[in-house]
C-alpha cells in the first residue's frame, strides 16, 4: 500500500515557508533561497513555518514505541518542511509532562509572529469524560479547554492543529478559529478506541501519494484526503466497524503545506524564472476557474478548453524545467 | 489470518440450507393431552377446518384448564395469545412439566429454538423422566443438525418404547442420512403404535412416501393419496418430500412438491418460505418474493423470511449483467455459454472482468475433464457484505459458508465479504464452479462426499492456486484414525460428532479424489461420478467402478493416505515441537534460531501452506538472516505448495523485481488478483508492467479496475488508459482519459509530456 518516497530533498539552506496567502505574493528573499515552485508563488515574505509535535502517554509498550516512532519521523519530515531544525520542537516520552507542554505552547507562542505558519501535532491516546477533552500526558493530562487557551495565544494567521488522538472529536469547536484549521481523528468524543489516523498522515507527509496533483506540496487539505482514506480502506480491508472518523474544520486547509519534495528549487533572484512562476500562476488560475465551470459546459466543449489550459501549462513548465536546468547549471 | 479456503466452505453444504422450520400440523402424541381436546384435534386431523375452528374456539372460550385454552389458541393460529396462556400455566403449574413441554413446543414451532431448549430443561428439572422434554430437544438438535439428537431418541426409547414420536424421528433422521435399512421396521411399529391410540397416521404416511421417494419405490403416490383421503388439506406431505429433495439439492422437483403443497393447503405458512427460498436457489426472484410475502403474511416470526425479504430489497440494486462465452468444445469447434453475474454496484466494475475470466477458464477446464457442457445459462452472486450472502444461501446471517451452489446458480462471499487474506475468492469460485459441474452431469444425484471431494480435487490439481493443501485438523484425524469409511462419508457432512468433522470431511473427501486418480487414473474418477447419472448409492457406484467392496476400497485409500503421510505421522510430535520452537524464535526476533526448526517443519510437513505456515516462518528467518535468495526461494516454494497469503505474495513479487525477475513479479502481481483484487496498487503495477510488456487489453482492464475503485489519486490510472487506449488506437478516447489525468493532476510531468506530443502529431496531421 504504502508508495516509495521518491527521495526528492529539499535543497534548500533556509526555507521561508510555505504556506500561501493569495497567489499576489511574488517576492525573492534575501538570501536567493529555493522553493517548490508552486509554494514560490505565493509564499509571503520572511514567514516562517514553526511545529510543536507532541507524543503523549502510551500505556503499553506498544503504543509507546509506536507513538515515539511516529513523533520521530513526523518531526523529520517537518524539519524538512520547515527548513530548520530549530523551528520544530518533539516532546515525547517524560519530556511530554503537561508543565512541558504548556511552556512549549507559550514560548511558541513567543517565537512566531503573524505571518508565520504553525503546525501542531498531537499522538496519542485521548479521552472524553462527557464534558472535557483530555491529551493523556505521563503524570497529570492536559485538558482540551487549557490546550484552546495556549492555542490562542498563537499570533501566526495560517494555524494548523492535527490531534490524531482517540476522542480527539471532543476537542475540536473548542479549538476552531478562523485562522485555524483543526483535524480530528474521530468525529467525536465517543470515538474512544486507539486510532489509526497518526500512521497514514505520516504516510501522507512522507512519501508522494498525497500529492494528488503533483505541485510536489503537499497541503493540508491533501494530507486529510489521504489520511481519511486511508483509515477507511484498513478498516474495509480487515472488515472491521470504523470505530473512528476523521473531521477538518475551518478554511485554507489548501494552502497550508504539511510537506514538500522535488527539485524545483531554484535562486528566486532569477527574473526569468520568476516571470515563468508567475505566468503560471495565472494559467493555474484560469484551470481552477474553468474547472468551477466544468458542470455549466457541454463536455465537448469543456474539454476543448480544458487542452487549451493545459497545453499552455505544459508549455510553461517545459520552459521553467530548462530555465532551472540552466540556473542549476551555473551554480554547480 | 484465521480461516481459509475450504475450511469454512460448504457447499450446499450445511444443512442449514434445507430450512429448519417445523412442519406444520405436527401431532400432539403425548397421553396427558386433555381429552377434551381430542374432538377438535381429529377434525383438524382429517383437515376439516371450520369444524376445528369452531371446536378450538369454543374451548378457548369456555376450558377452564390453562393449556387446554393455549393449546386451543395455538391451533387457531394465534401464537401471541397462546404464549400468554402458556405463560401463566406454568407460572401457576410451577413444578409441573407439561406446561413446559408444550410452551417449548410452541417456540420451536415459531423458529425460537434457544426458548425452547430453555423449557424444554426446564421441564426436565421438574420431571428429569419426561420423556416429551427430551423428545422436545432431540427436535431441535434434529432440526440443527446436531448428532446429540440420536442419543436422545434412542435413550428415551430404552426407556419407553411406545413412543410415536420418537420412532417418527428416528426414522426421518435415518431418511437424511440415507441410512434405509431399518426405516420401514421403525414406520411400521410407529404405525402399530397410532393405530393402538388411534392417532393419526399423517406423519406416518409423509414418511413413507419420503422413504418410497429416496429408494425410488413406487408406491409414493399411493402414500401422498392415502393422506389427502385421510385429510385433503395435508401439505405437510408435500412439504416433508420437498425437504428431502432439496436435501439432495434436486430444487426443481421440490419446487413442484412445494407449489403443490400450498395448492392443497393454502395457509401452509412454512411451505410458502420453504417455495420462496427454493425459488432463490433457482434464482427466480419475482416469485420468491411472492411466496415469502405470503409466509410472511401468516407467519411474522420467522427470522428466515424477514431477512430474505429485507435482503431482496437490497439486491434489487444489484447490478446484473450477461455475457456469452465461447469455449472450446470437447468435440472439437467450440460451445456457448451464458455467463450472468449479479454484483454489488459499488464493486462491479472491479470484480467483472475477474469473475468472467476465471468463470470462464473453469468451464473450460471442467467441460473437458468432465465431459459435459452447461445446458443452462451459468448465474454468479457475489456478495460484499458476509451476511446478506448467508441470508441468501441459508436465510440466517453469521454463518461460516464461503460459497454456495445451487445448481447453475452459484452464490459467494465477495472478496470485501472477509478481512484481506482470510479467504481466496478465486478458489472459492473455482470450487464453486465444479459444484455447477458434479451437480449437472447427475442431475443432482451426486452424494455429498463426491461432489465436495472433486471440488476440493479440483482446487488443487486446476484451481488458481494449485498444490495439494492439506489441514493439520486432517492429519490429526488421519492420526487418530477418525476418517470414515467411503460409504458413511456423507454423515460427516450431514451430522458431525466431533467439532473439526467437516472440514475434516471436506479433506478426505478430497484425498479419496487424489487417490483414485492417483492409483486408478483421473478417468476412473469420471467414470465414478458418472456412475450417479442414474439412481445408486455410493457402496455400489463404488463397487461397479473399482470392481471392489467398499471395505477394501477403504482399506487401499487408508494405505494410500498413510503413505502419504507416513514422515509426519511418524513425526507428529516432532513436528509440533519444530514448529512452535520456530515460531517461539521468530517472535523473539532470534532469525538464525529458527532457521533449522522452520526448515524441519516444511520438510515434514510440506502441505501446510494454509494460514500460519511454516514456510513464511521459513521465509522471515532467512530474509532477516541476511539471506534473501534462500527467503525468494522458501517463498517461492510456498506458493508452489498452494500458499496465497497476500502480504507473502506482494513481499515475493518485491523481492522478484529486486533480484531482476520482473516476469515472474508479474505473474505473481496478477495472482494477487484473486486474492486481494480490491487493493488498488497492485493494478496501476500490473498495468505498467504489461503496458511495458505490450499487452495492451489486460494494461487497460488494469487501469480500468483502478479506476473502478476511485482511487485517492486517479491521475496515474487515467494516465495508464490514456497510453493503453493510445497504444490500441483510440485516440478520441486516449485524449479524454489524458485530459482527466492532468485535470486532477495538472503538473503531472509524463501526462504533460504526452498532452504535448499529442498536440504536435495533431499538427502535423492537419
Amino acid at each position: 500500500m504504502k508508495r516509495e518516497a521518491t527521495g526528492y530533498r529539499l535543497q534548500a539552506t533556509a526555507i521561508h515557508s510555505s504556506a500561501q496567502r493569495g497567489r499576489e505574493g511574488l517576492r525573492a528573499t534575501a538570501r536567493g533561497l529555493l522553493f517548490t515552485a508552486s509554494l514560490f508563488m505565493a509564499a509571503p515574505a520572511l514567514s516562517d513555518t514553526h511545529a510543536l509535535i507532541i507524543a503523549g502517554l502510551g500505556g503499553e509498550q506498544q503504543y509507546e514505541q509506536r507513538f515515539r516512532n511516529q513523533a520521530k519521523a513526523l518531526a523529520e519530515a517537518t524539519e524538512k518542511l520547515a527548513g530548520d531544525k530549530s523551528r520544530v520542537t518533539v516532546l515525547m516520552g517524560e519530556r511530554a509532562q503537561r508543565d512541558n507542554v504548556r511552556k512549549e505552547l507559550r514560548a511558541l507562542a513567543a517565537r512566531t509572529k503573524r505571518d508565520d505558519q504553525v503546525l501542531i501535532v498531537l499522538i496519542g491516546h485521548g479521552s472524553y469524560d462527557g464534558e472535557e477533552y483530555r491529551f493523556n500526558l505521563p503524570g497529570p493530562d492536559i485538558t482540551g479547554s487549557e490546550l484552546a487557551a495556549l492555542f490562542d495565544r498563537l499570533p501566526a494567521r495560517d494555524q494548523l492543529i492535527v490531534n490524531s488522538t482517540s476522542a480527539s472529536g471532543a476537542a475540536i469547536d473548542r479549538w476552531k478559529r478562523d485562522n485555524r484549521v483543526v483535524i480530528t481523528a474521530t468525529k467525536s468524543g465517543g470515538e474512544r478506541t486507539a486510532t489509526r489516523f497518526a500512521q497514514y498522515w505520516l504516510e501522507a507527509v512522507t512519501t508522494k501519494a498525497a500529492d494528488t496533483n503533483r505541485d510536489d506540496v503537499v497541503t493540508a487539505a491533501e494530507a486529510f484526503e489521504f489520511a481519511n482514506r486511508r483509515v477507511a480502506d484498513s478498516f474495509k480491508s480487515d472488515v472491521a466497524l470504523a470505530t473512528e472518523h476523521a473531521r477538518l474544520e475551518g478554511r485554507g486547509a489548501e494552502r497550508i503545506a504539511v510537506a514538500r519534495f522535488g527539485n524545483a528549487v531554484l535562486a528566486t533572484s532569477d527574473s526569468v524564472l520568476s516571470a515563468l512562476y508567475t505566468e503560471r500562476a495565472g494559467v493555474e488560475r484560469e484551470l481552477d476557474a474553468l474547472k468551477q465551470r466544468k458542470a455549466t459546459l457541454e463536455p465537448e466543449a469543456y474539454y476543448d478548453e480544458l487542452e487549451g489550459v493545459l497545453v499552455r501549462l505544459a508549455t510553461l513548465q517545459q520552459r521553467i524545467d530548462a530555465r532551472q536546468a540552466v540556473l542549476r547549471g551555473e551554480s554547480e | 489470518m484465521s480461516v481459509s479456503s475450504v475450511m469454512h466452505r460448504a457447499l450446499f453444504a450445511a444443512l442449514l440450507l434445507v430450512g429448519t422450520h417445523a412442519f406444520a400440523l405436527t401431532i400432539d402424541y403425548d397421553p396427558r393431552r386433555a381429552t377434551e381436546l381430542r374432538a377438535c384435534d381429529d377434525a383438524r386431523y382429517r383437515g376439516q377446518v371450520q369444524q376445528a375452528r369452531d371446536c378450538y374456539r369454543r374451548l378457548l372460550e369456555t376450558s377452564g384448564n390453562l393449556i387446554t385454552q393455549a393449546e386451543a389458541a395455538w391451533a387457531l393460529g394465534d401464537v401471541q395469545r397462546a404464549n400468554t396462556l402458556f405463560r401463566e400455566a406454568t407460572a401457576r403449574n410451577d413444578r409441573s412439566s407439561q406446561p413446559r413441554v408444550r410452551w417449548g413446543r410452541l417456540f420451536l414451532q415459531t423458529h425460537q429454538h434457544g426458548d425452547a431448549l430453555t423449557l424444554f430443561q426446564e421441564a426436565l428439572q421438574r420431571s428429569q423422566n419426561d420423556v416429551y422434554a427430551k423428545l422436545g430437544m432431540a427436535q431441535v438438535f434434529a432440526q440443527r443438525f446436531e448428532g446429540q439428537a440420536r442419543t436422545i431418541v434412542d435413550e428415551v426409547l430404552k426407556q419407553d418404547d411406545t413412543l410415536i414420536e420418537a420412532y417418527l424421528l428416528r426414522a426421518r433422521m435415518d431418511l437424511e442420512e440415507g441410512q434405509l435399512e431399518n426405516v420401514d421396521a421403525t414406520l411400521d411399529r410407529a404405525q402399530h403404535l397410532a393405530d393402538r391410540q388411534r392417532l393419526p397416521p399423517l406423519e406416518i404416511y409423509a414418511l413413507r412416501a419420503v422413504h418410497e421417494q429416496i429408494k425410488q419405490g413406487r408406491r409414493r403416490d399411493q402414500w401422498i393419496e392415502r393422506a389427502l383421503s385421510y385429510n385433503p388439506r395435508y401439505g405437510a406431505i408435500f412439504e416433508q418430500l420437498a425437504h428431502f429433495e432439496v436435501m439432495r439439492r434436486r430444487y426443481r422437483e421440490a419446487t413442484q412438491l412445494l407449489k403443490r403443497a400450498v395448492e392443497v393447503q393454502p395457509d401452509l405458512w412454512s411451505a410458502h418460505a420453504e417455495l420462496g427460498a427454493n425459488l432463490l436457489r433457482e434464482g427466480d426472484f419475482a416469485q420468491a418474493r411472492i411466496h415469502l410475502t405470503t409466509a410472511y403474511s401468516g407467519d411474522p416470526y420467522s427470522a428466515t423470511t424477514v431477512n430474505t425479504l429485507r435482503l431482496l430489497d437490497h439486491v434489487d440494486k444489484f447490478e446484473v449483467s450477461s455475457t456469452t462465452l465461447e469455449i472450446p468444445s470437447i468435440n472439437g469447434g467450440t460451445f456457448k455459454t451464458e455467463l450472468r453475474t449479479r454484483l454489488d454496484p459499488k464493486e462491479a466494475d472491479v470484480l467483472r472482468p475477474y469473475v468472467r475470466k476465471l468463470a470462464a477458464e473453469s468451464i473450460e477446464t471442467f467441460a473437458k475433464r468432465y465431459q459435459f457442457e452447461p445446458r443452462e445459462p451459468i448465474a454468479l452472486e457475489l456478495y460484499p457484505n458476509h451476511d446478506d450472502f448467508a441470508v441468501r444461501v441459508a436465510a440466517l446471517p453469521g454463518i461460516g459458508l464461503l460459497g454456495v451452489t445451487f445448481g447453475y446458480l452459484v452464490a459467494m462471499d465477495s472478496p470485501a465479504g472477509r478481512a484481506t487474506g482470510e479467504f481466496h475468492w478465486g478458489s472459492t469460485l473455482w470450487h464453486e464452479m465444479a459444484h455447477v459441474f458434479t451437480l449437472e452431469v447427475t442431475d443432482h444425484r451426486v452424494p455429498r462426499w463426491l461432489s465436495e471431494g472433486i471440488s476440493v480435487f479440483e482446487e488443487w490439481r486446476t484451481g488458481p492456486t494449485p498444490g495439494v493443501v492439506v489441514t493439520p485438523e486432517t492429519i490429526g484425524a488421519l492420526h487418530a484414525n477418525k476418517f470414515l469409511p467411503i460409504a458413511d462419508l456423507d454423515s460427516g457432512f450431514i451430522r458431525p460428532n466431533y467439532p473439526e468433522q467437516v472440514q475434516v470431511s471436506y479433506m478426505q473427501a478430497g484425498l479419496i479424489c487424489l487417490f483414485i486418480e492417483q492409483r486408478f487414473g483421473f478417468d476412473r474418477l469420471v467414470a465414478l461420478l458418472k456412475q450417479f447419472t442414474k439412481d445408486t448409492t455410493t457402496k455400489r457406484a463404488v463397487e461397479d467402478t473399482f470392481k471392489m467392496p467398499t471395505e477394501e476400497f477403504d482399506k487401499q485409500f487408508d494405505a494410500f493416505v498413510r503413505e502419504r503421510y507416513e514422515p509426519l505421522l511418524a513425526n507428529l510430535e516432532s513436528w509440533q515441537a519444530q514448529y512452535q520452537q520456530a515460531s517461539k524464535a521468530i517472535a523473539e526476533s532470534r532469525w538464525q534460531d529458527a532457521i533449522e526448526p522452520a526448515r524441519r517443519a516444511v520438510e515434514l510437513y510440506p502441505e501446510h501452506s494454509g494460514p500460519n505456515s511454516p514456510y513464511l516462518l521459513l521465509a522471515r528467518a532467512y530474509d532477516k538472516s541476511g539471506n534473501r535468495a534462500q527467503a525468494l526461494q522458501t517463498l517461492l516454494d510456498y506458493r508452489a505448495a498452494g500458499g496465497w497469503d497476500p502480504d507473502a505474495l506482494r513481499e515475493l513479487a518485491r523481492w522478484l523485481d529486486e533480484a531482476g525477475r520482473g516476469r515472474e513479479a508479474l505473474e505473481v502481481y496478477a495472482a494477487l488478483n484473486y486474492v486481494d483484487p480490491l487493493n488498488g496498487d497492485q493494478h496501476t503495477v500490473l498495468g505498467e508492467r504489461y503496458l511495458a510488456a505490450g499487452n495492451h487489453e489486460d494494461a487497460l482492464r488494469e487501469f480500468r479496475v483502478q479506476l473502478a475503485l476511485s482511487p485517492h489519486d486517479p491521475a496515474p490510472a487515467h494516465f495508464g488508459m490514456a497510453r493503453a487506449l493510445r497504444a490500441l488506437g483510440d485516440r478520441a478516447a486516449s485524449r479524454r482519459h489524458l485530459l482527466d489525468a492532468l485535470e486532477t493532476a495538472p503538473h503531472y510531468k509524463p501526462a504533460q509530456a504526452l498532452l504535448l506530443q499529442m498536440i504536435e502529431e495533431r499538427k502535423r496531421n492537419e
